[in-house]
């Protein structure tokens, strides 16, 4: 933040009012309110409806197969209560709604619903990726310069929309069955199986798919910053028939590696820059 | 205090005559395919702070539509300080599509670290002026340019406010070089919910600092005894507020004038519409773009 002042009577003020607002004590700031013919309370009360409206309408716009999973209205019930909880400390609207997913899973009223919180992770990843840039790519004849003793080093930066997620539940299926348009109301059989997903940008769209264990793993491990030699013997741990040269060539082929450095070798100090966008 | 940028307003790019629409994305496709004769478009900034798919496609419209970013969550009346993380992205943002215009509002909606998502009222004493001005002074050095400052629309007053709203817009402008962005519809609403002459706050606004005008639509609400106006931006412009709005021509002249939509957005054709009705109204007022100041 910018400068922070002392304590004065605005800083007391909005202190004030924005307890009042989140729907904690007003009985403190009501006092420094003109009513005008109405409560003071009442009018304070405009503004706190407004808070929860629109952040309520904020969260069923990120979480639309959500809400349509628990029906509107009951949607709208929960939204409330996280709001309570969980009051927006972003101002960009977007990036508001990262904990519902974990409130919806252990929210009491939703126990029965128990692929729920993943659900919601999935759309929470997709808002995400909606909203990540997308860098200039590199091929891996970017890599032709290196030493093929460094290879194992190499950590790749990866698209900033790239997002996995691993369920136990089918909630891809339950995704596009509940997504907003569809008019699909099929049974979907909880006991299936579960998914492992990679959610990215494509092209101006956000598209998820399912991938197979081992890629799936070889992804997550270099998304979380591994090296290539930790992020192949992850995958081959998971799959050890998994085509890790095909893996990798499926990486640049899509488009996902946006640079790369190679991590220190053993006994080595740092990092040696490579090349990053 | 930093050092001011010079133009006031911003107007290093030639200010459109025609009206312009605030532009949401459930319209966005269809602007790009159908380019309507609008004269500019108005964007919420921190709806492009992604810098994902919708920022690219607002990159794609700047080459065929003047552009102004429109802020609302700065929070330029906090007392606790203005977010210099969301500000960089502000600059990055206003950097790469090079707006026309930057606006953001007299009021706050940052406590402690929560934003309340709300154009909050602030009261008008001197340590509001000082926190305002203090804060604008640090976008401006910030992006560089001069930025305008909206009269937001309130539901309460304080107790202890003793400037007038438009005199203490009028002494922030003379202070920090901004311009000012005139919401008529904020005025009415305001003027109503708080039983104020809205001509009497037109006539306090200083008409060199006006850079801009907003039109929108507001609702009703009966609240106890009393009917309370919503600006919710739901619905086509009152009558009063054209009415007020030629007022505000008269005292102004020709300004850049945007009809904003947001709640039961309406098919495109309904906001082009608005937008026209803008022009005509203006060009029954204004038929010389010249400036036209009331004695």
């Amino acid at each position: 933040m910018s400068r922070p002042r002392n304590p004065s009577q605005l800083h007391d003020l909005q202190c004030g009012v924005g307890q009042a607002v989140l729907g904690h004590d007003e009985e403190s700031i009501v006092a420094a309110i003109m009513g005008d013919g109405l409560d003071p309370a009442q009018r304070l009360n405009i503004y706190r409806n407004h808070y929860n409206a629109s952040l309520g309408e904020a969260l069923k716009a990120t979480f639309p197969v959500v809400c349509r999973v628990l029906d509107p209205r009951f949607f709208a019930y929960a939204a409330s209560e996280f709001i309570k909880i969980s009051p927006p400390r972003q101002v960009c609207l977007f990036e508001y709604g990262e904990e519902f997913p974990d409130f919806l899973a252990a929210f009491p009223p939703c126990a029965h619903l128990s692929y729920i919180g993943d659900v919601a992770r999935l759309e929470w990843l997709i808002s995400g990726a909606l909203h990540s840039p997308a860098f200039p790519v590199i091929g891996s004849k970017d890599l032709a310069h290196l030493d093929a003793a460094d290879y194992p080093q190499l950590v790749f930066a990866l698209q900033p929309s790239l997002r996995l997620i691993e369920s136990r539940w089918p909630i891809d299926r339950i995704w596009h069955q509940n997504k907003p348009g569809s008019e699909s109301d099929g049974m979907i059989d909880l006991d299936a199986g579960g998914c492992r997903l990679e959610i990215r940008q494509l092209g101006e769209d956000v598209v998820f798919r399912s991938l197979e264990p081992g890629e799936f793993v070889l992804r997550s491990e270099l998304a979380k910053g591994r090296n290539l030699d930790t992020a192949v013997a992850a995958a081959l741990v998971c799959d050890p028939l998994y085509d890790t040269a095909h893996g990798l060539r499926r990486l640049f082929a899509d488009g996902l590696v946006t640079g790369f450095t190679l991590a220190p070798k053993p006994g080595e100090a740092e990092s040696v820059p490579a090349k990053q966008p | 205090m930093t050092e001011r940028p010079s133009a006031v307003p911003s107007a290093m790019q030639p200010m459109p005559v025609k009206a312009g629409i605030g532009l949401r994305a459930p319209h966005m496709a269809e602007v790009s395919a159908r380019q309507p004769a609008v004269g500019w478009l108005e964007v919420h900034a921190e709806n492009y702070m992604g810098f994902g798919p919708a920022f690219r496609a607002l990159e794609r419209l700047r080459g065929d539509y003047p552009l102004s970013l429109h802020g609302v969550g700065l929070s330029l009346g906090a007392a606790g300080g203005i977010d210099d993380g969301h500000l960089a992205r502000l600059k990055r943002l206003a950097d790469s599509l090079d707006p026309f215009l930057v606006s953001e509002h007299l009021a706050w909606c940052d406590t402690g670290g929560v934003y309340l998502n709300d154009l909050m009222p602030l009261p008008c004493t001197e340590e509001s002026l000082d926190v305002m001005a203090g804060h604008v002074d640090i976008v401006q050095s910030r992006l560089g340019r001069c930025i305008l400052v909206e009269n937001p629309s309130a539901y309460l007053r304080y107790r202890h406010s003793p400037i007038p709203e438009a005199e203490f817009l009028a002494a922030l402008a003379a202070r920090t070089g901004c311009g000012l962005l005139c919401d008529v519809n904020n005025i009415y609403v305001s003027s109503r919910n708080l039983d104020f002459d809205p001509l009497a706050y037109l006539a306090a606004l200083p008409p060199a600092a006006i850079g801009e005008i907003h039109l929108a639509g507001h609702a009703a609400n009966v609240v106890g005894d009393h009917t309370i106006l919503i600006d919710d931006h739901g619905s086509a412009v009152s009558n009063e507020v054209w009415a007020l709005q030629g007022d505000a021509l008269r005292r102004f002249g020709r300004r850049p004038t945007l009809v904003e939509w947001d709640s039961q957005l309406p098919a495109l054709d309904i906001l082009l519409a608005e937008a026209a009705k803008a022009d005509a109204v203006c060009a029954t007022l204004c038929p010389e773009n010249d400036d036209v100041q009331a004695a």
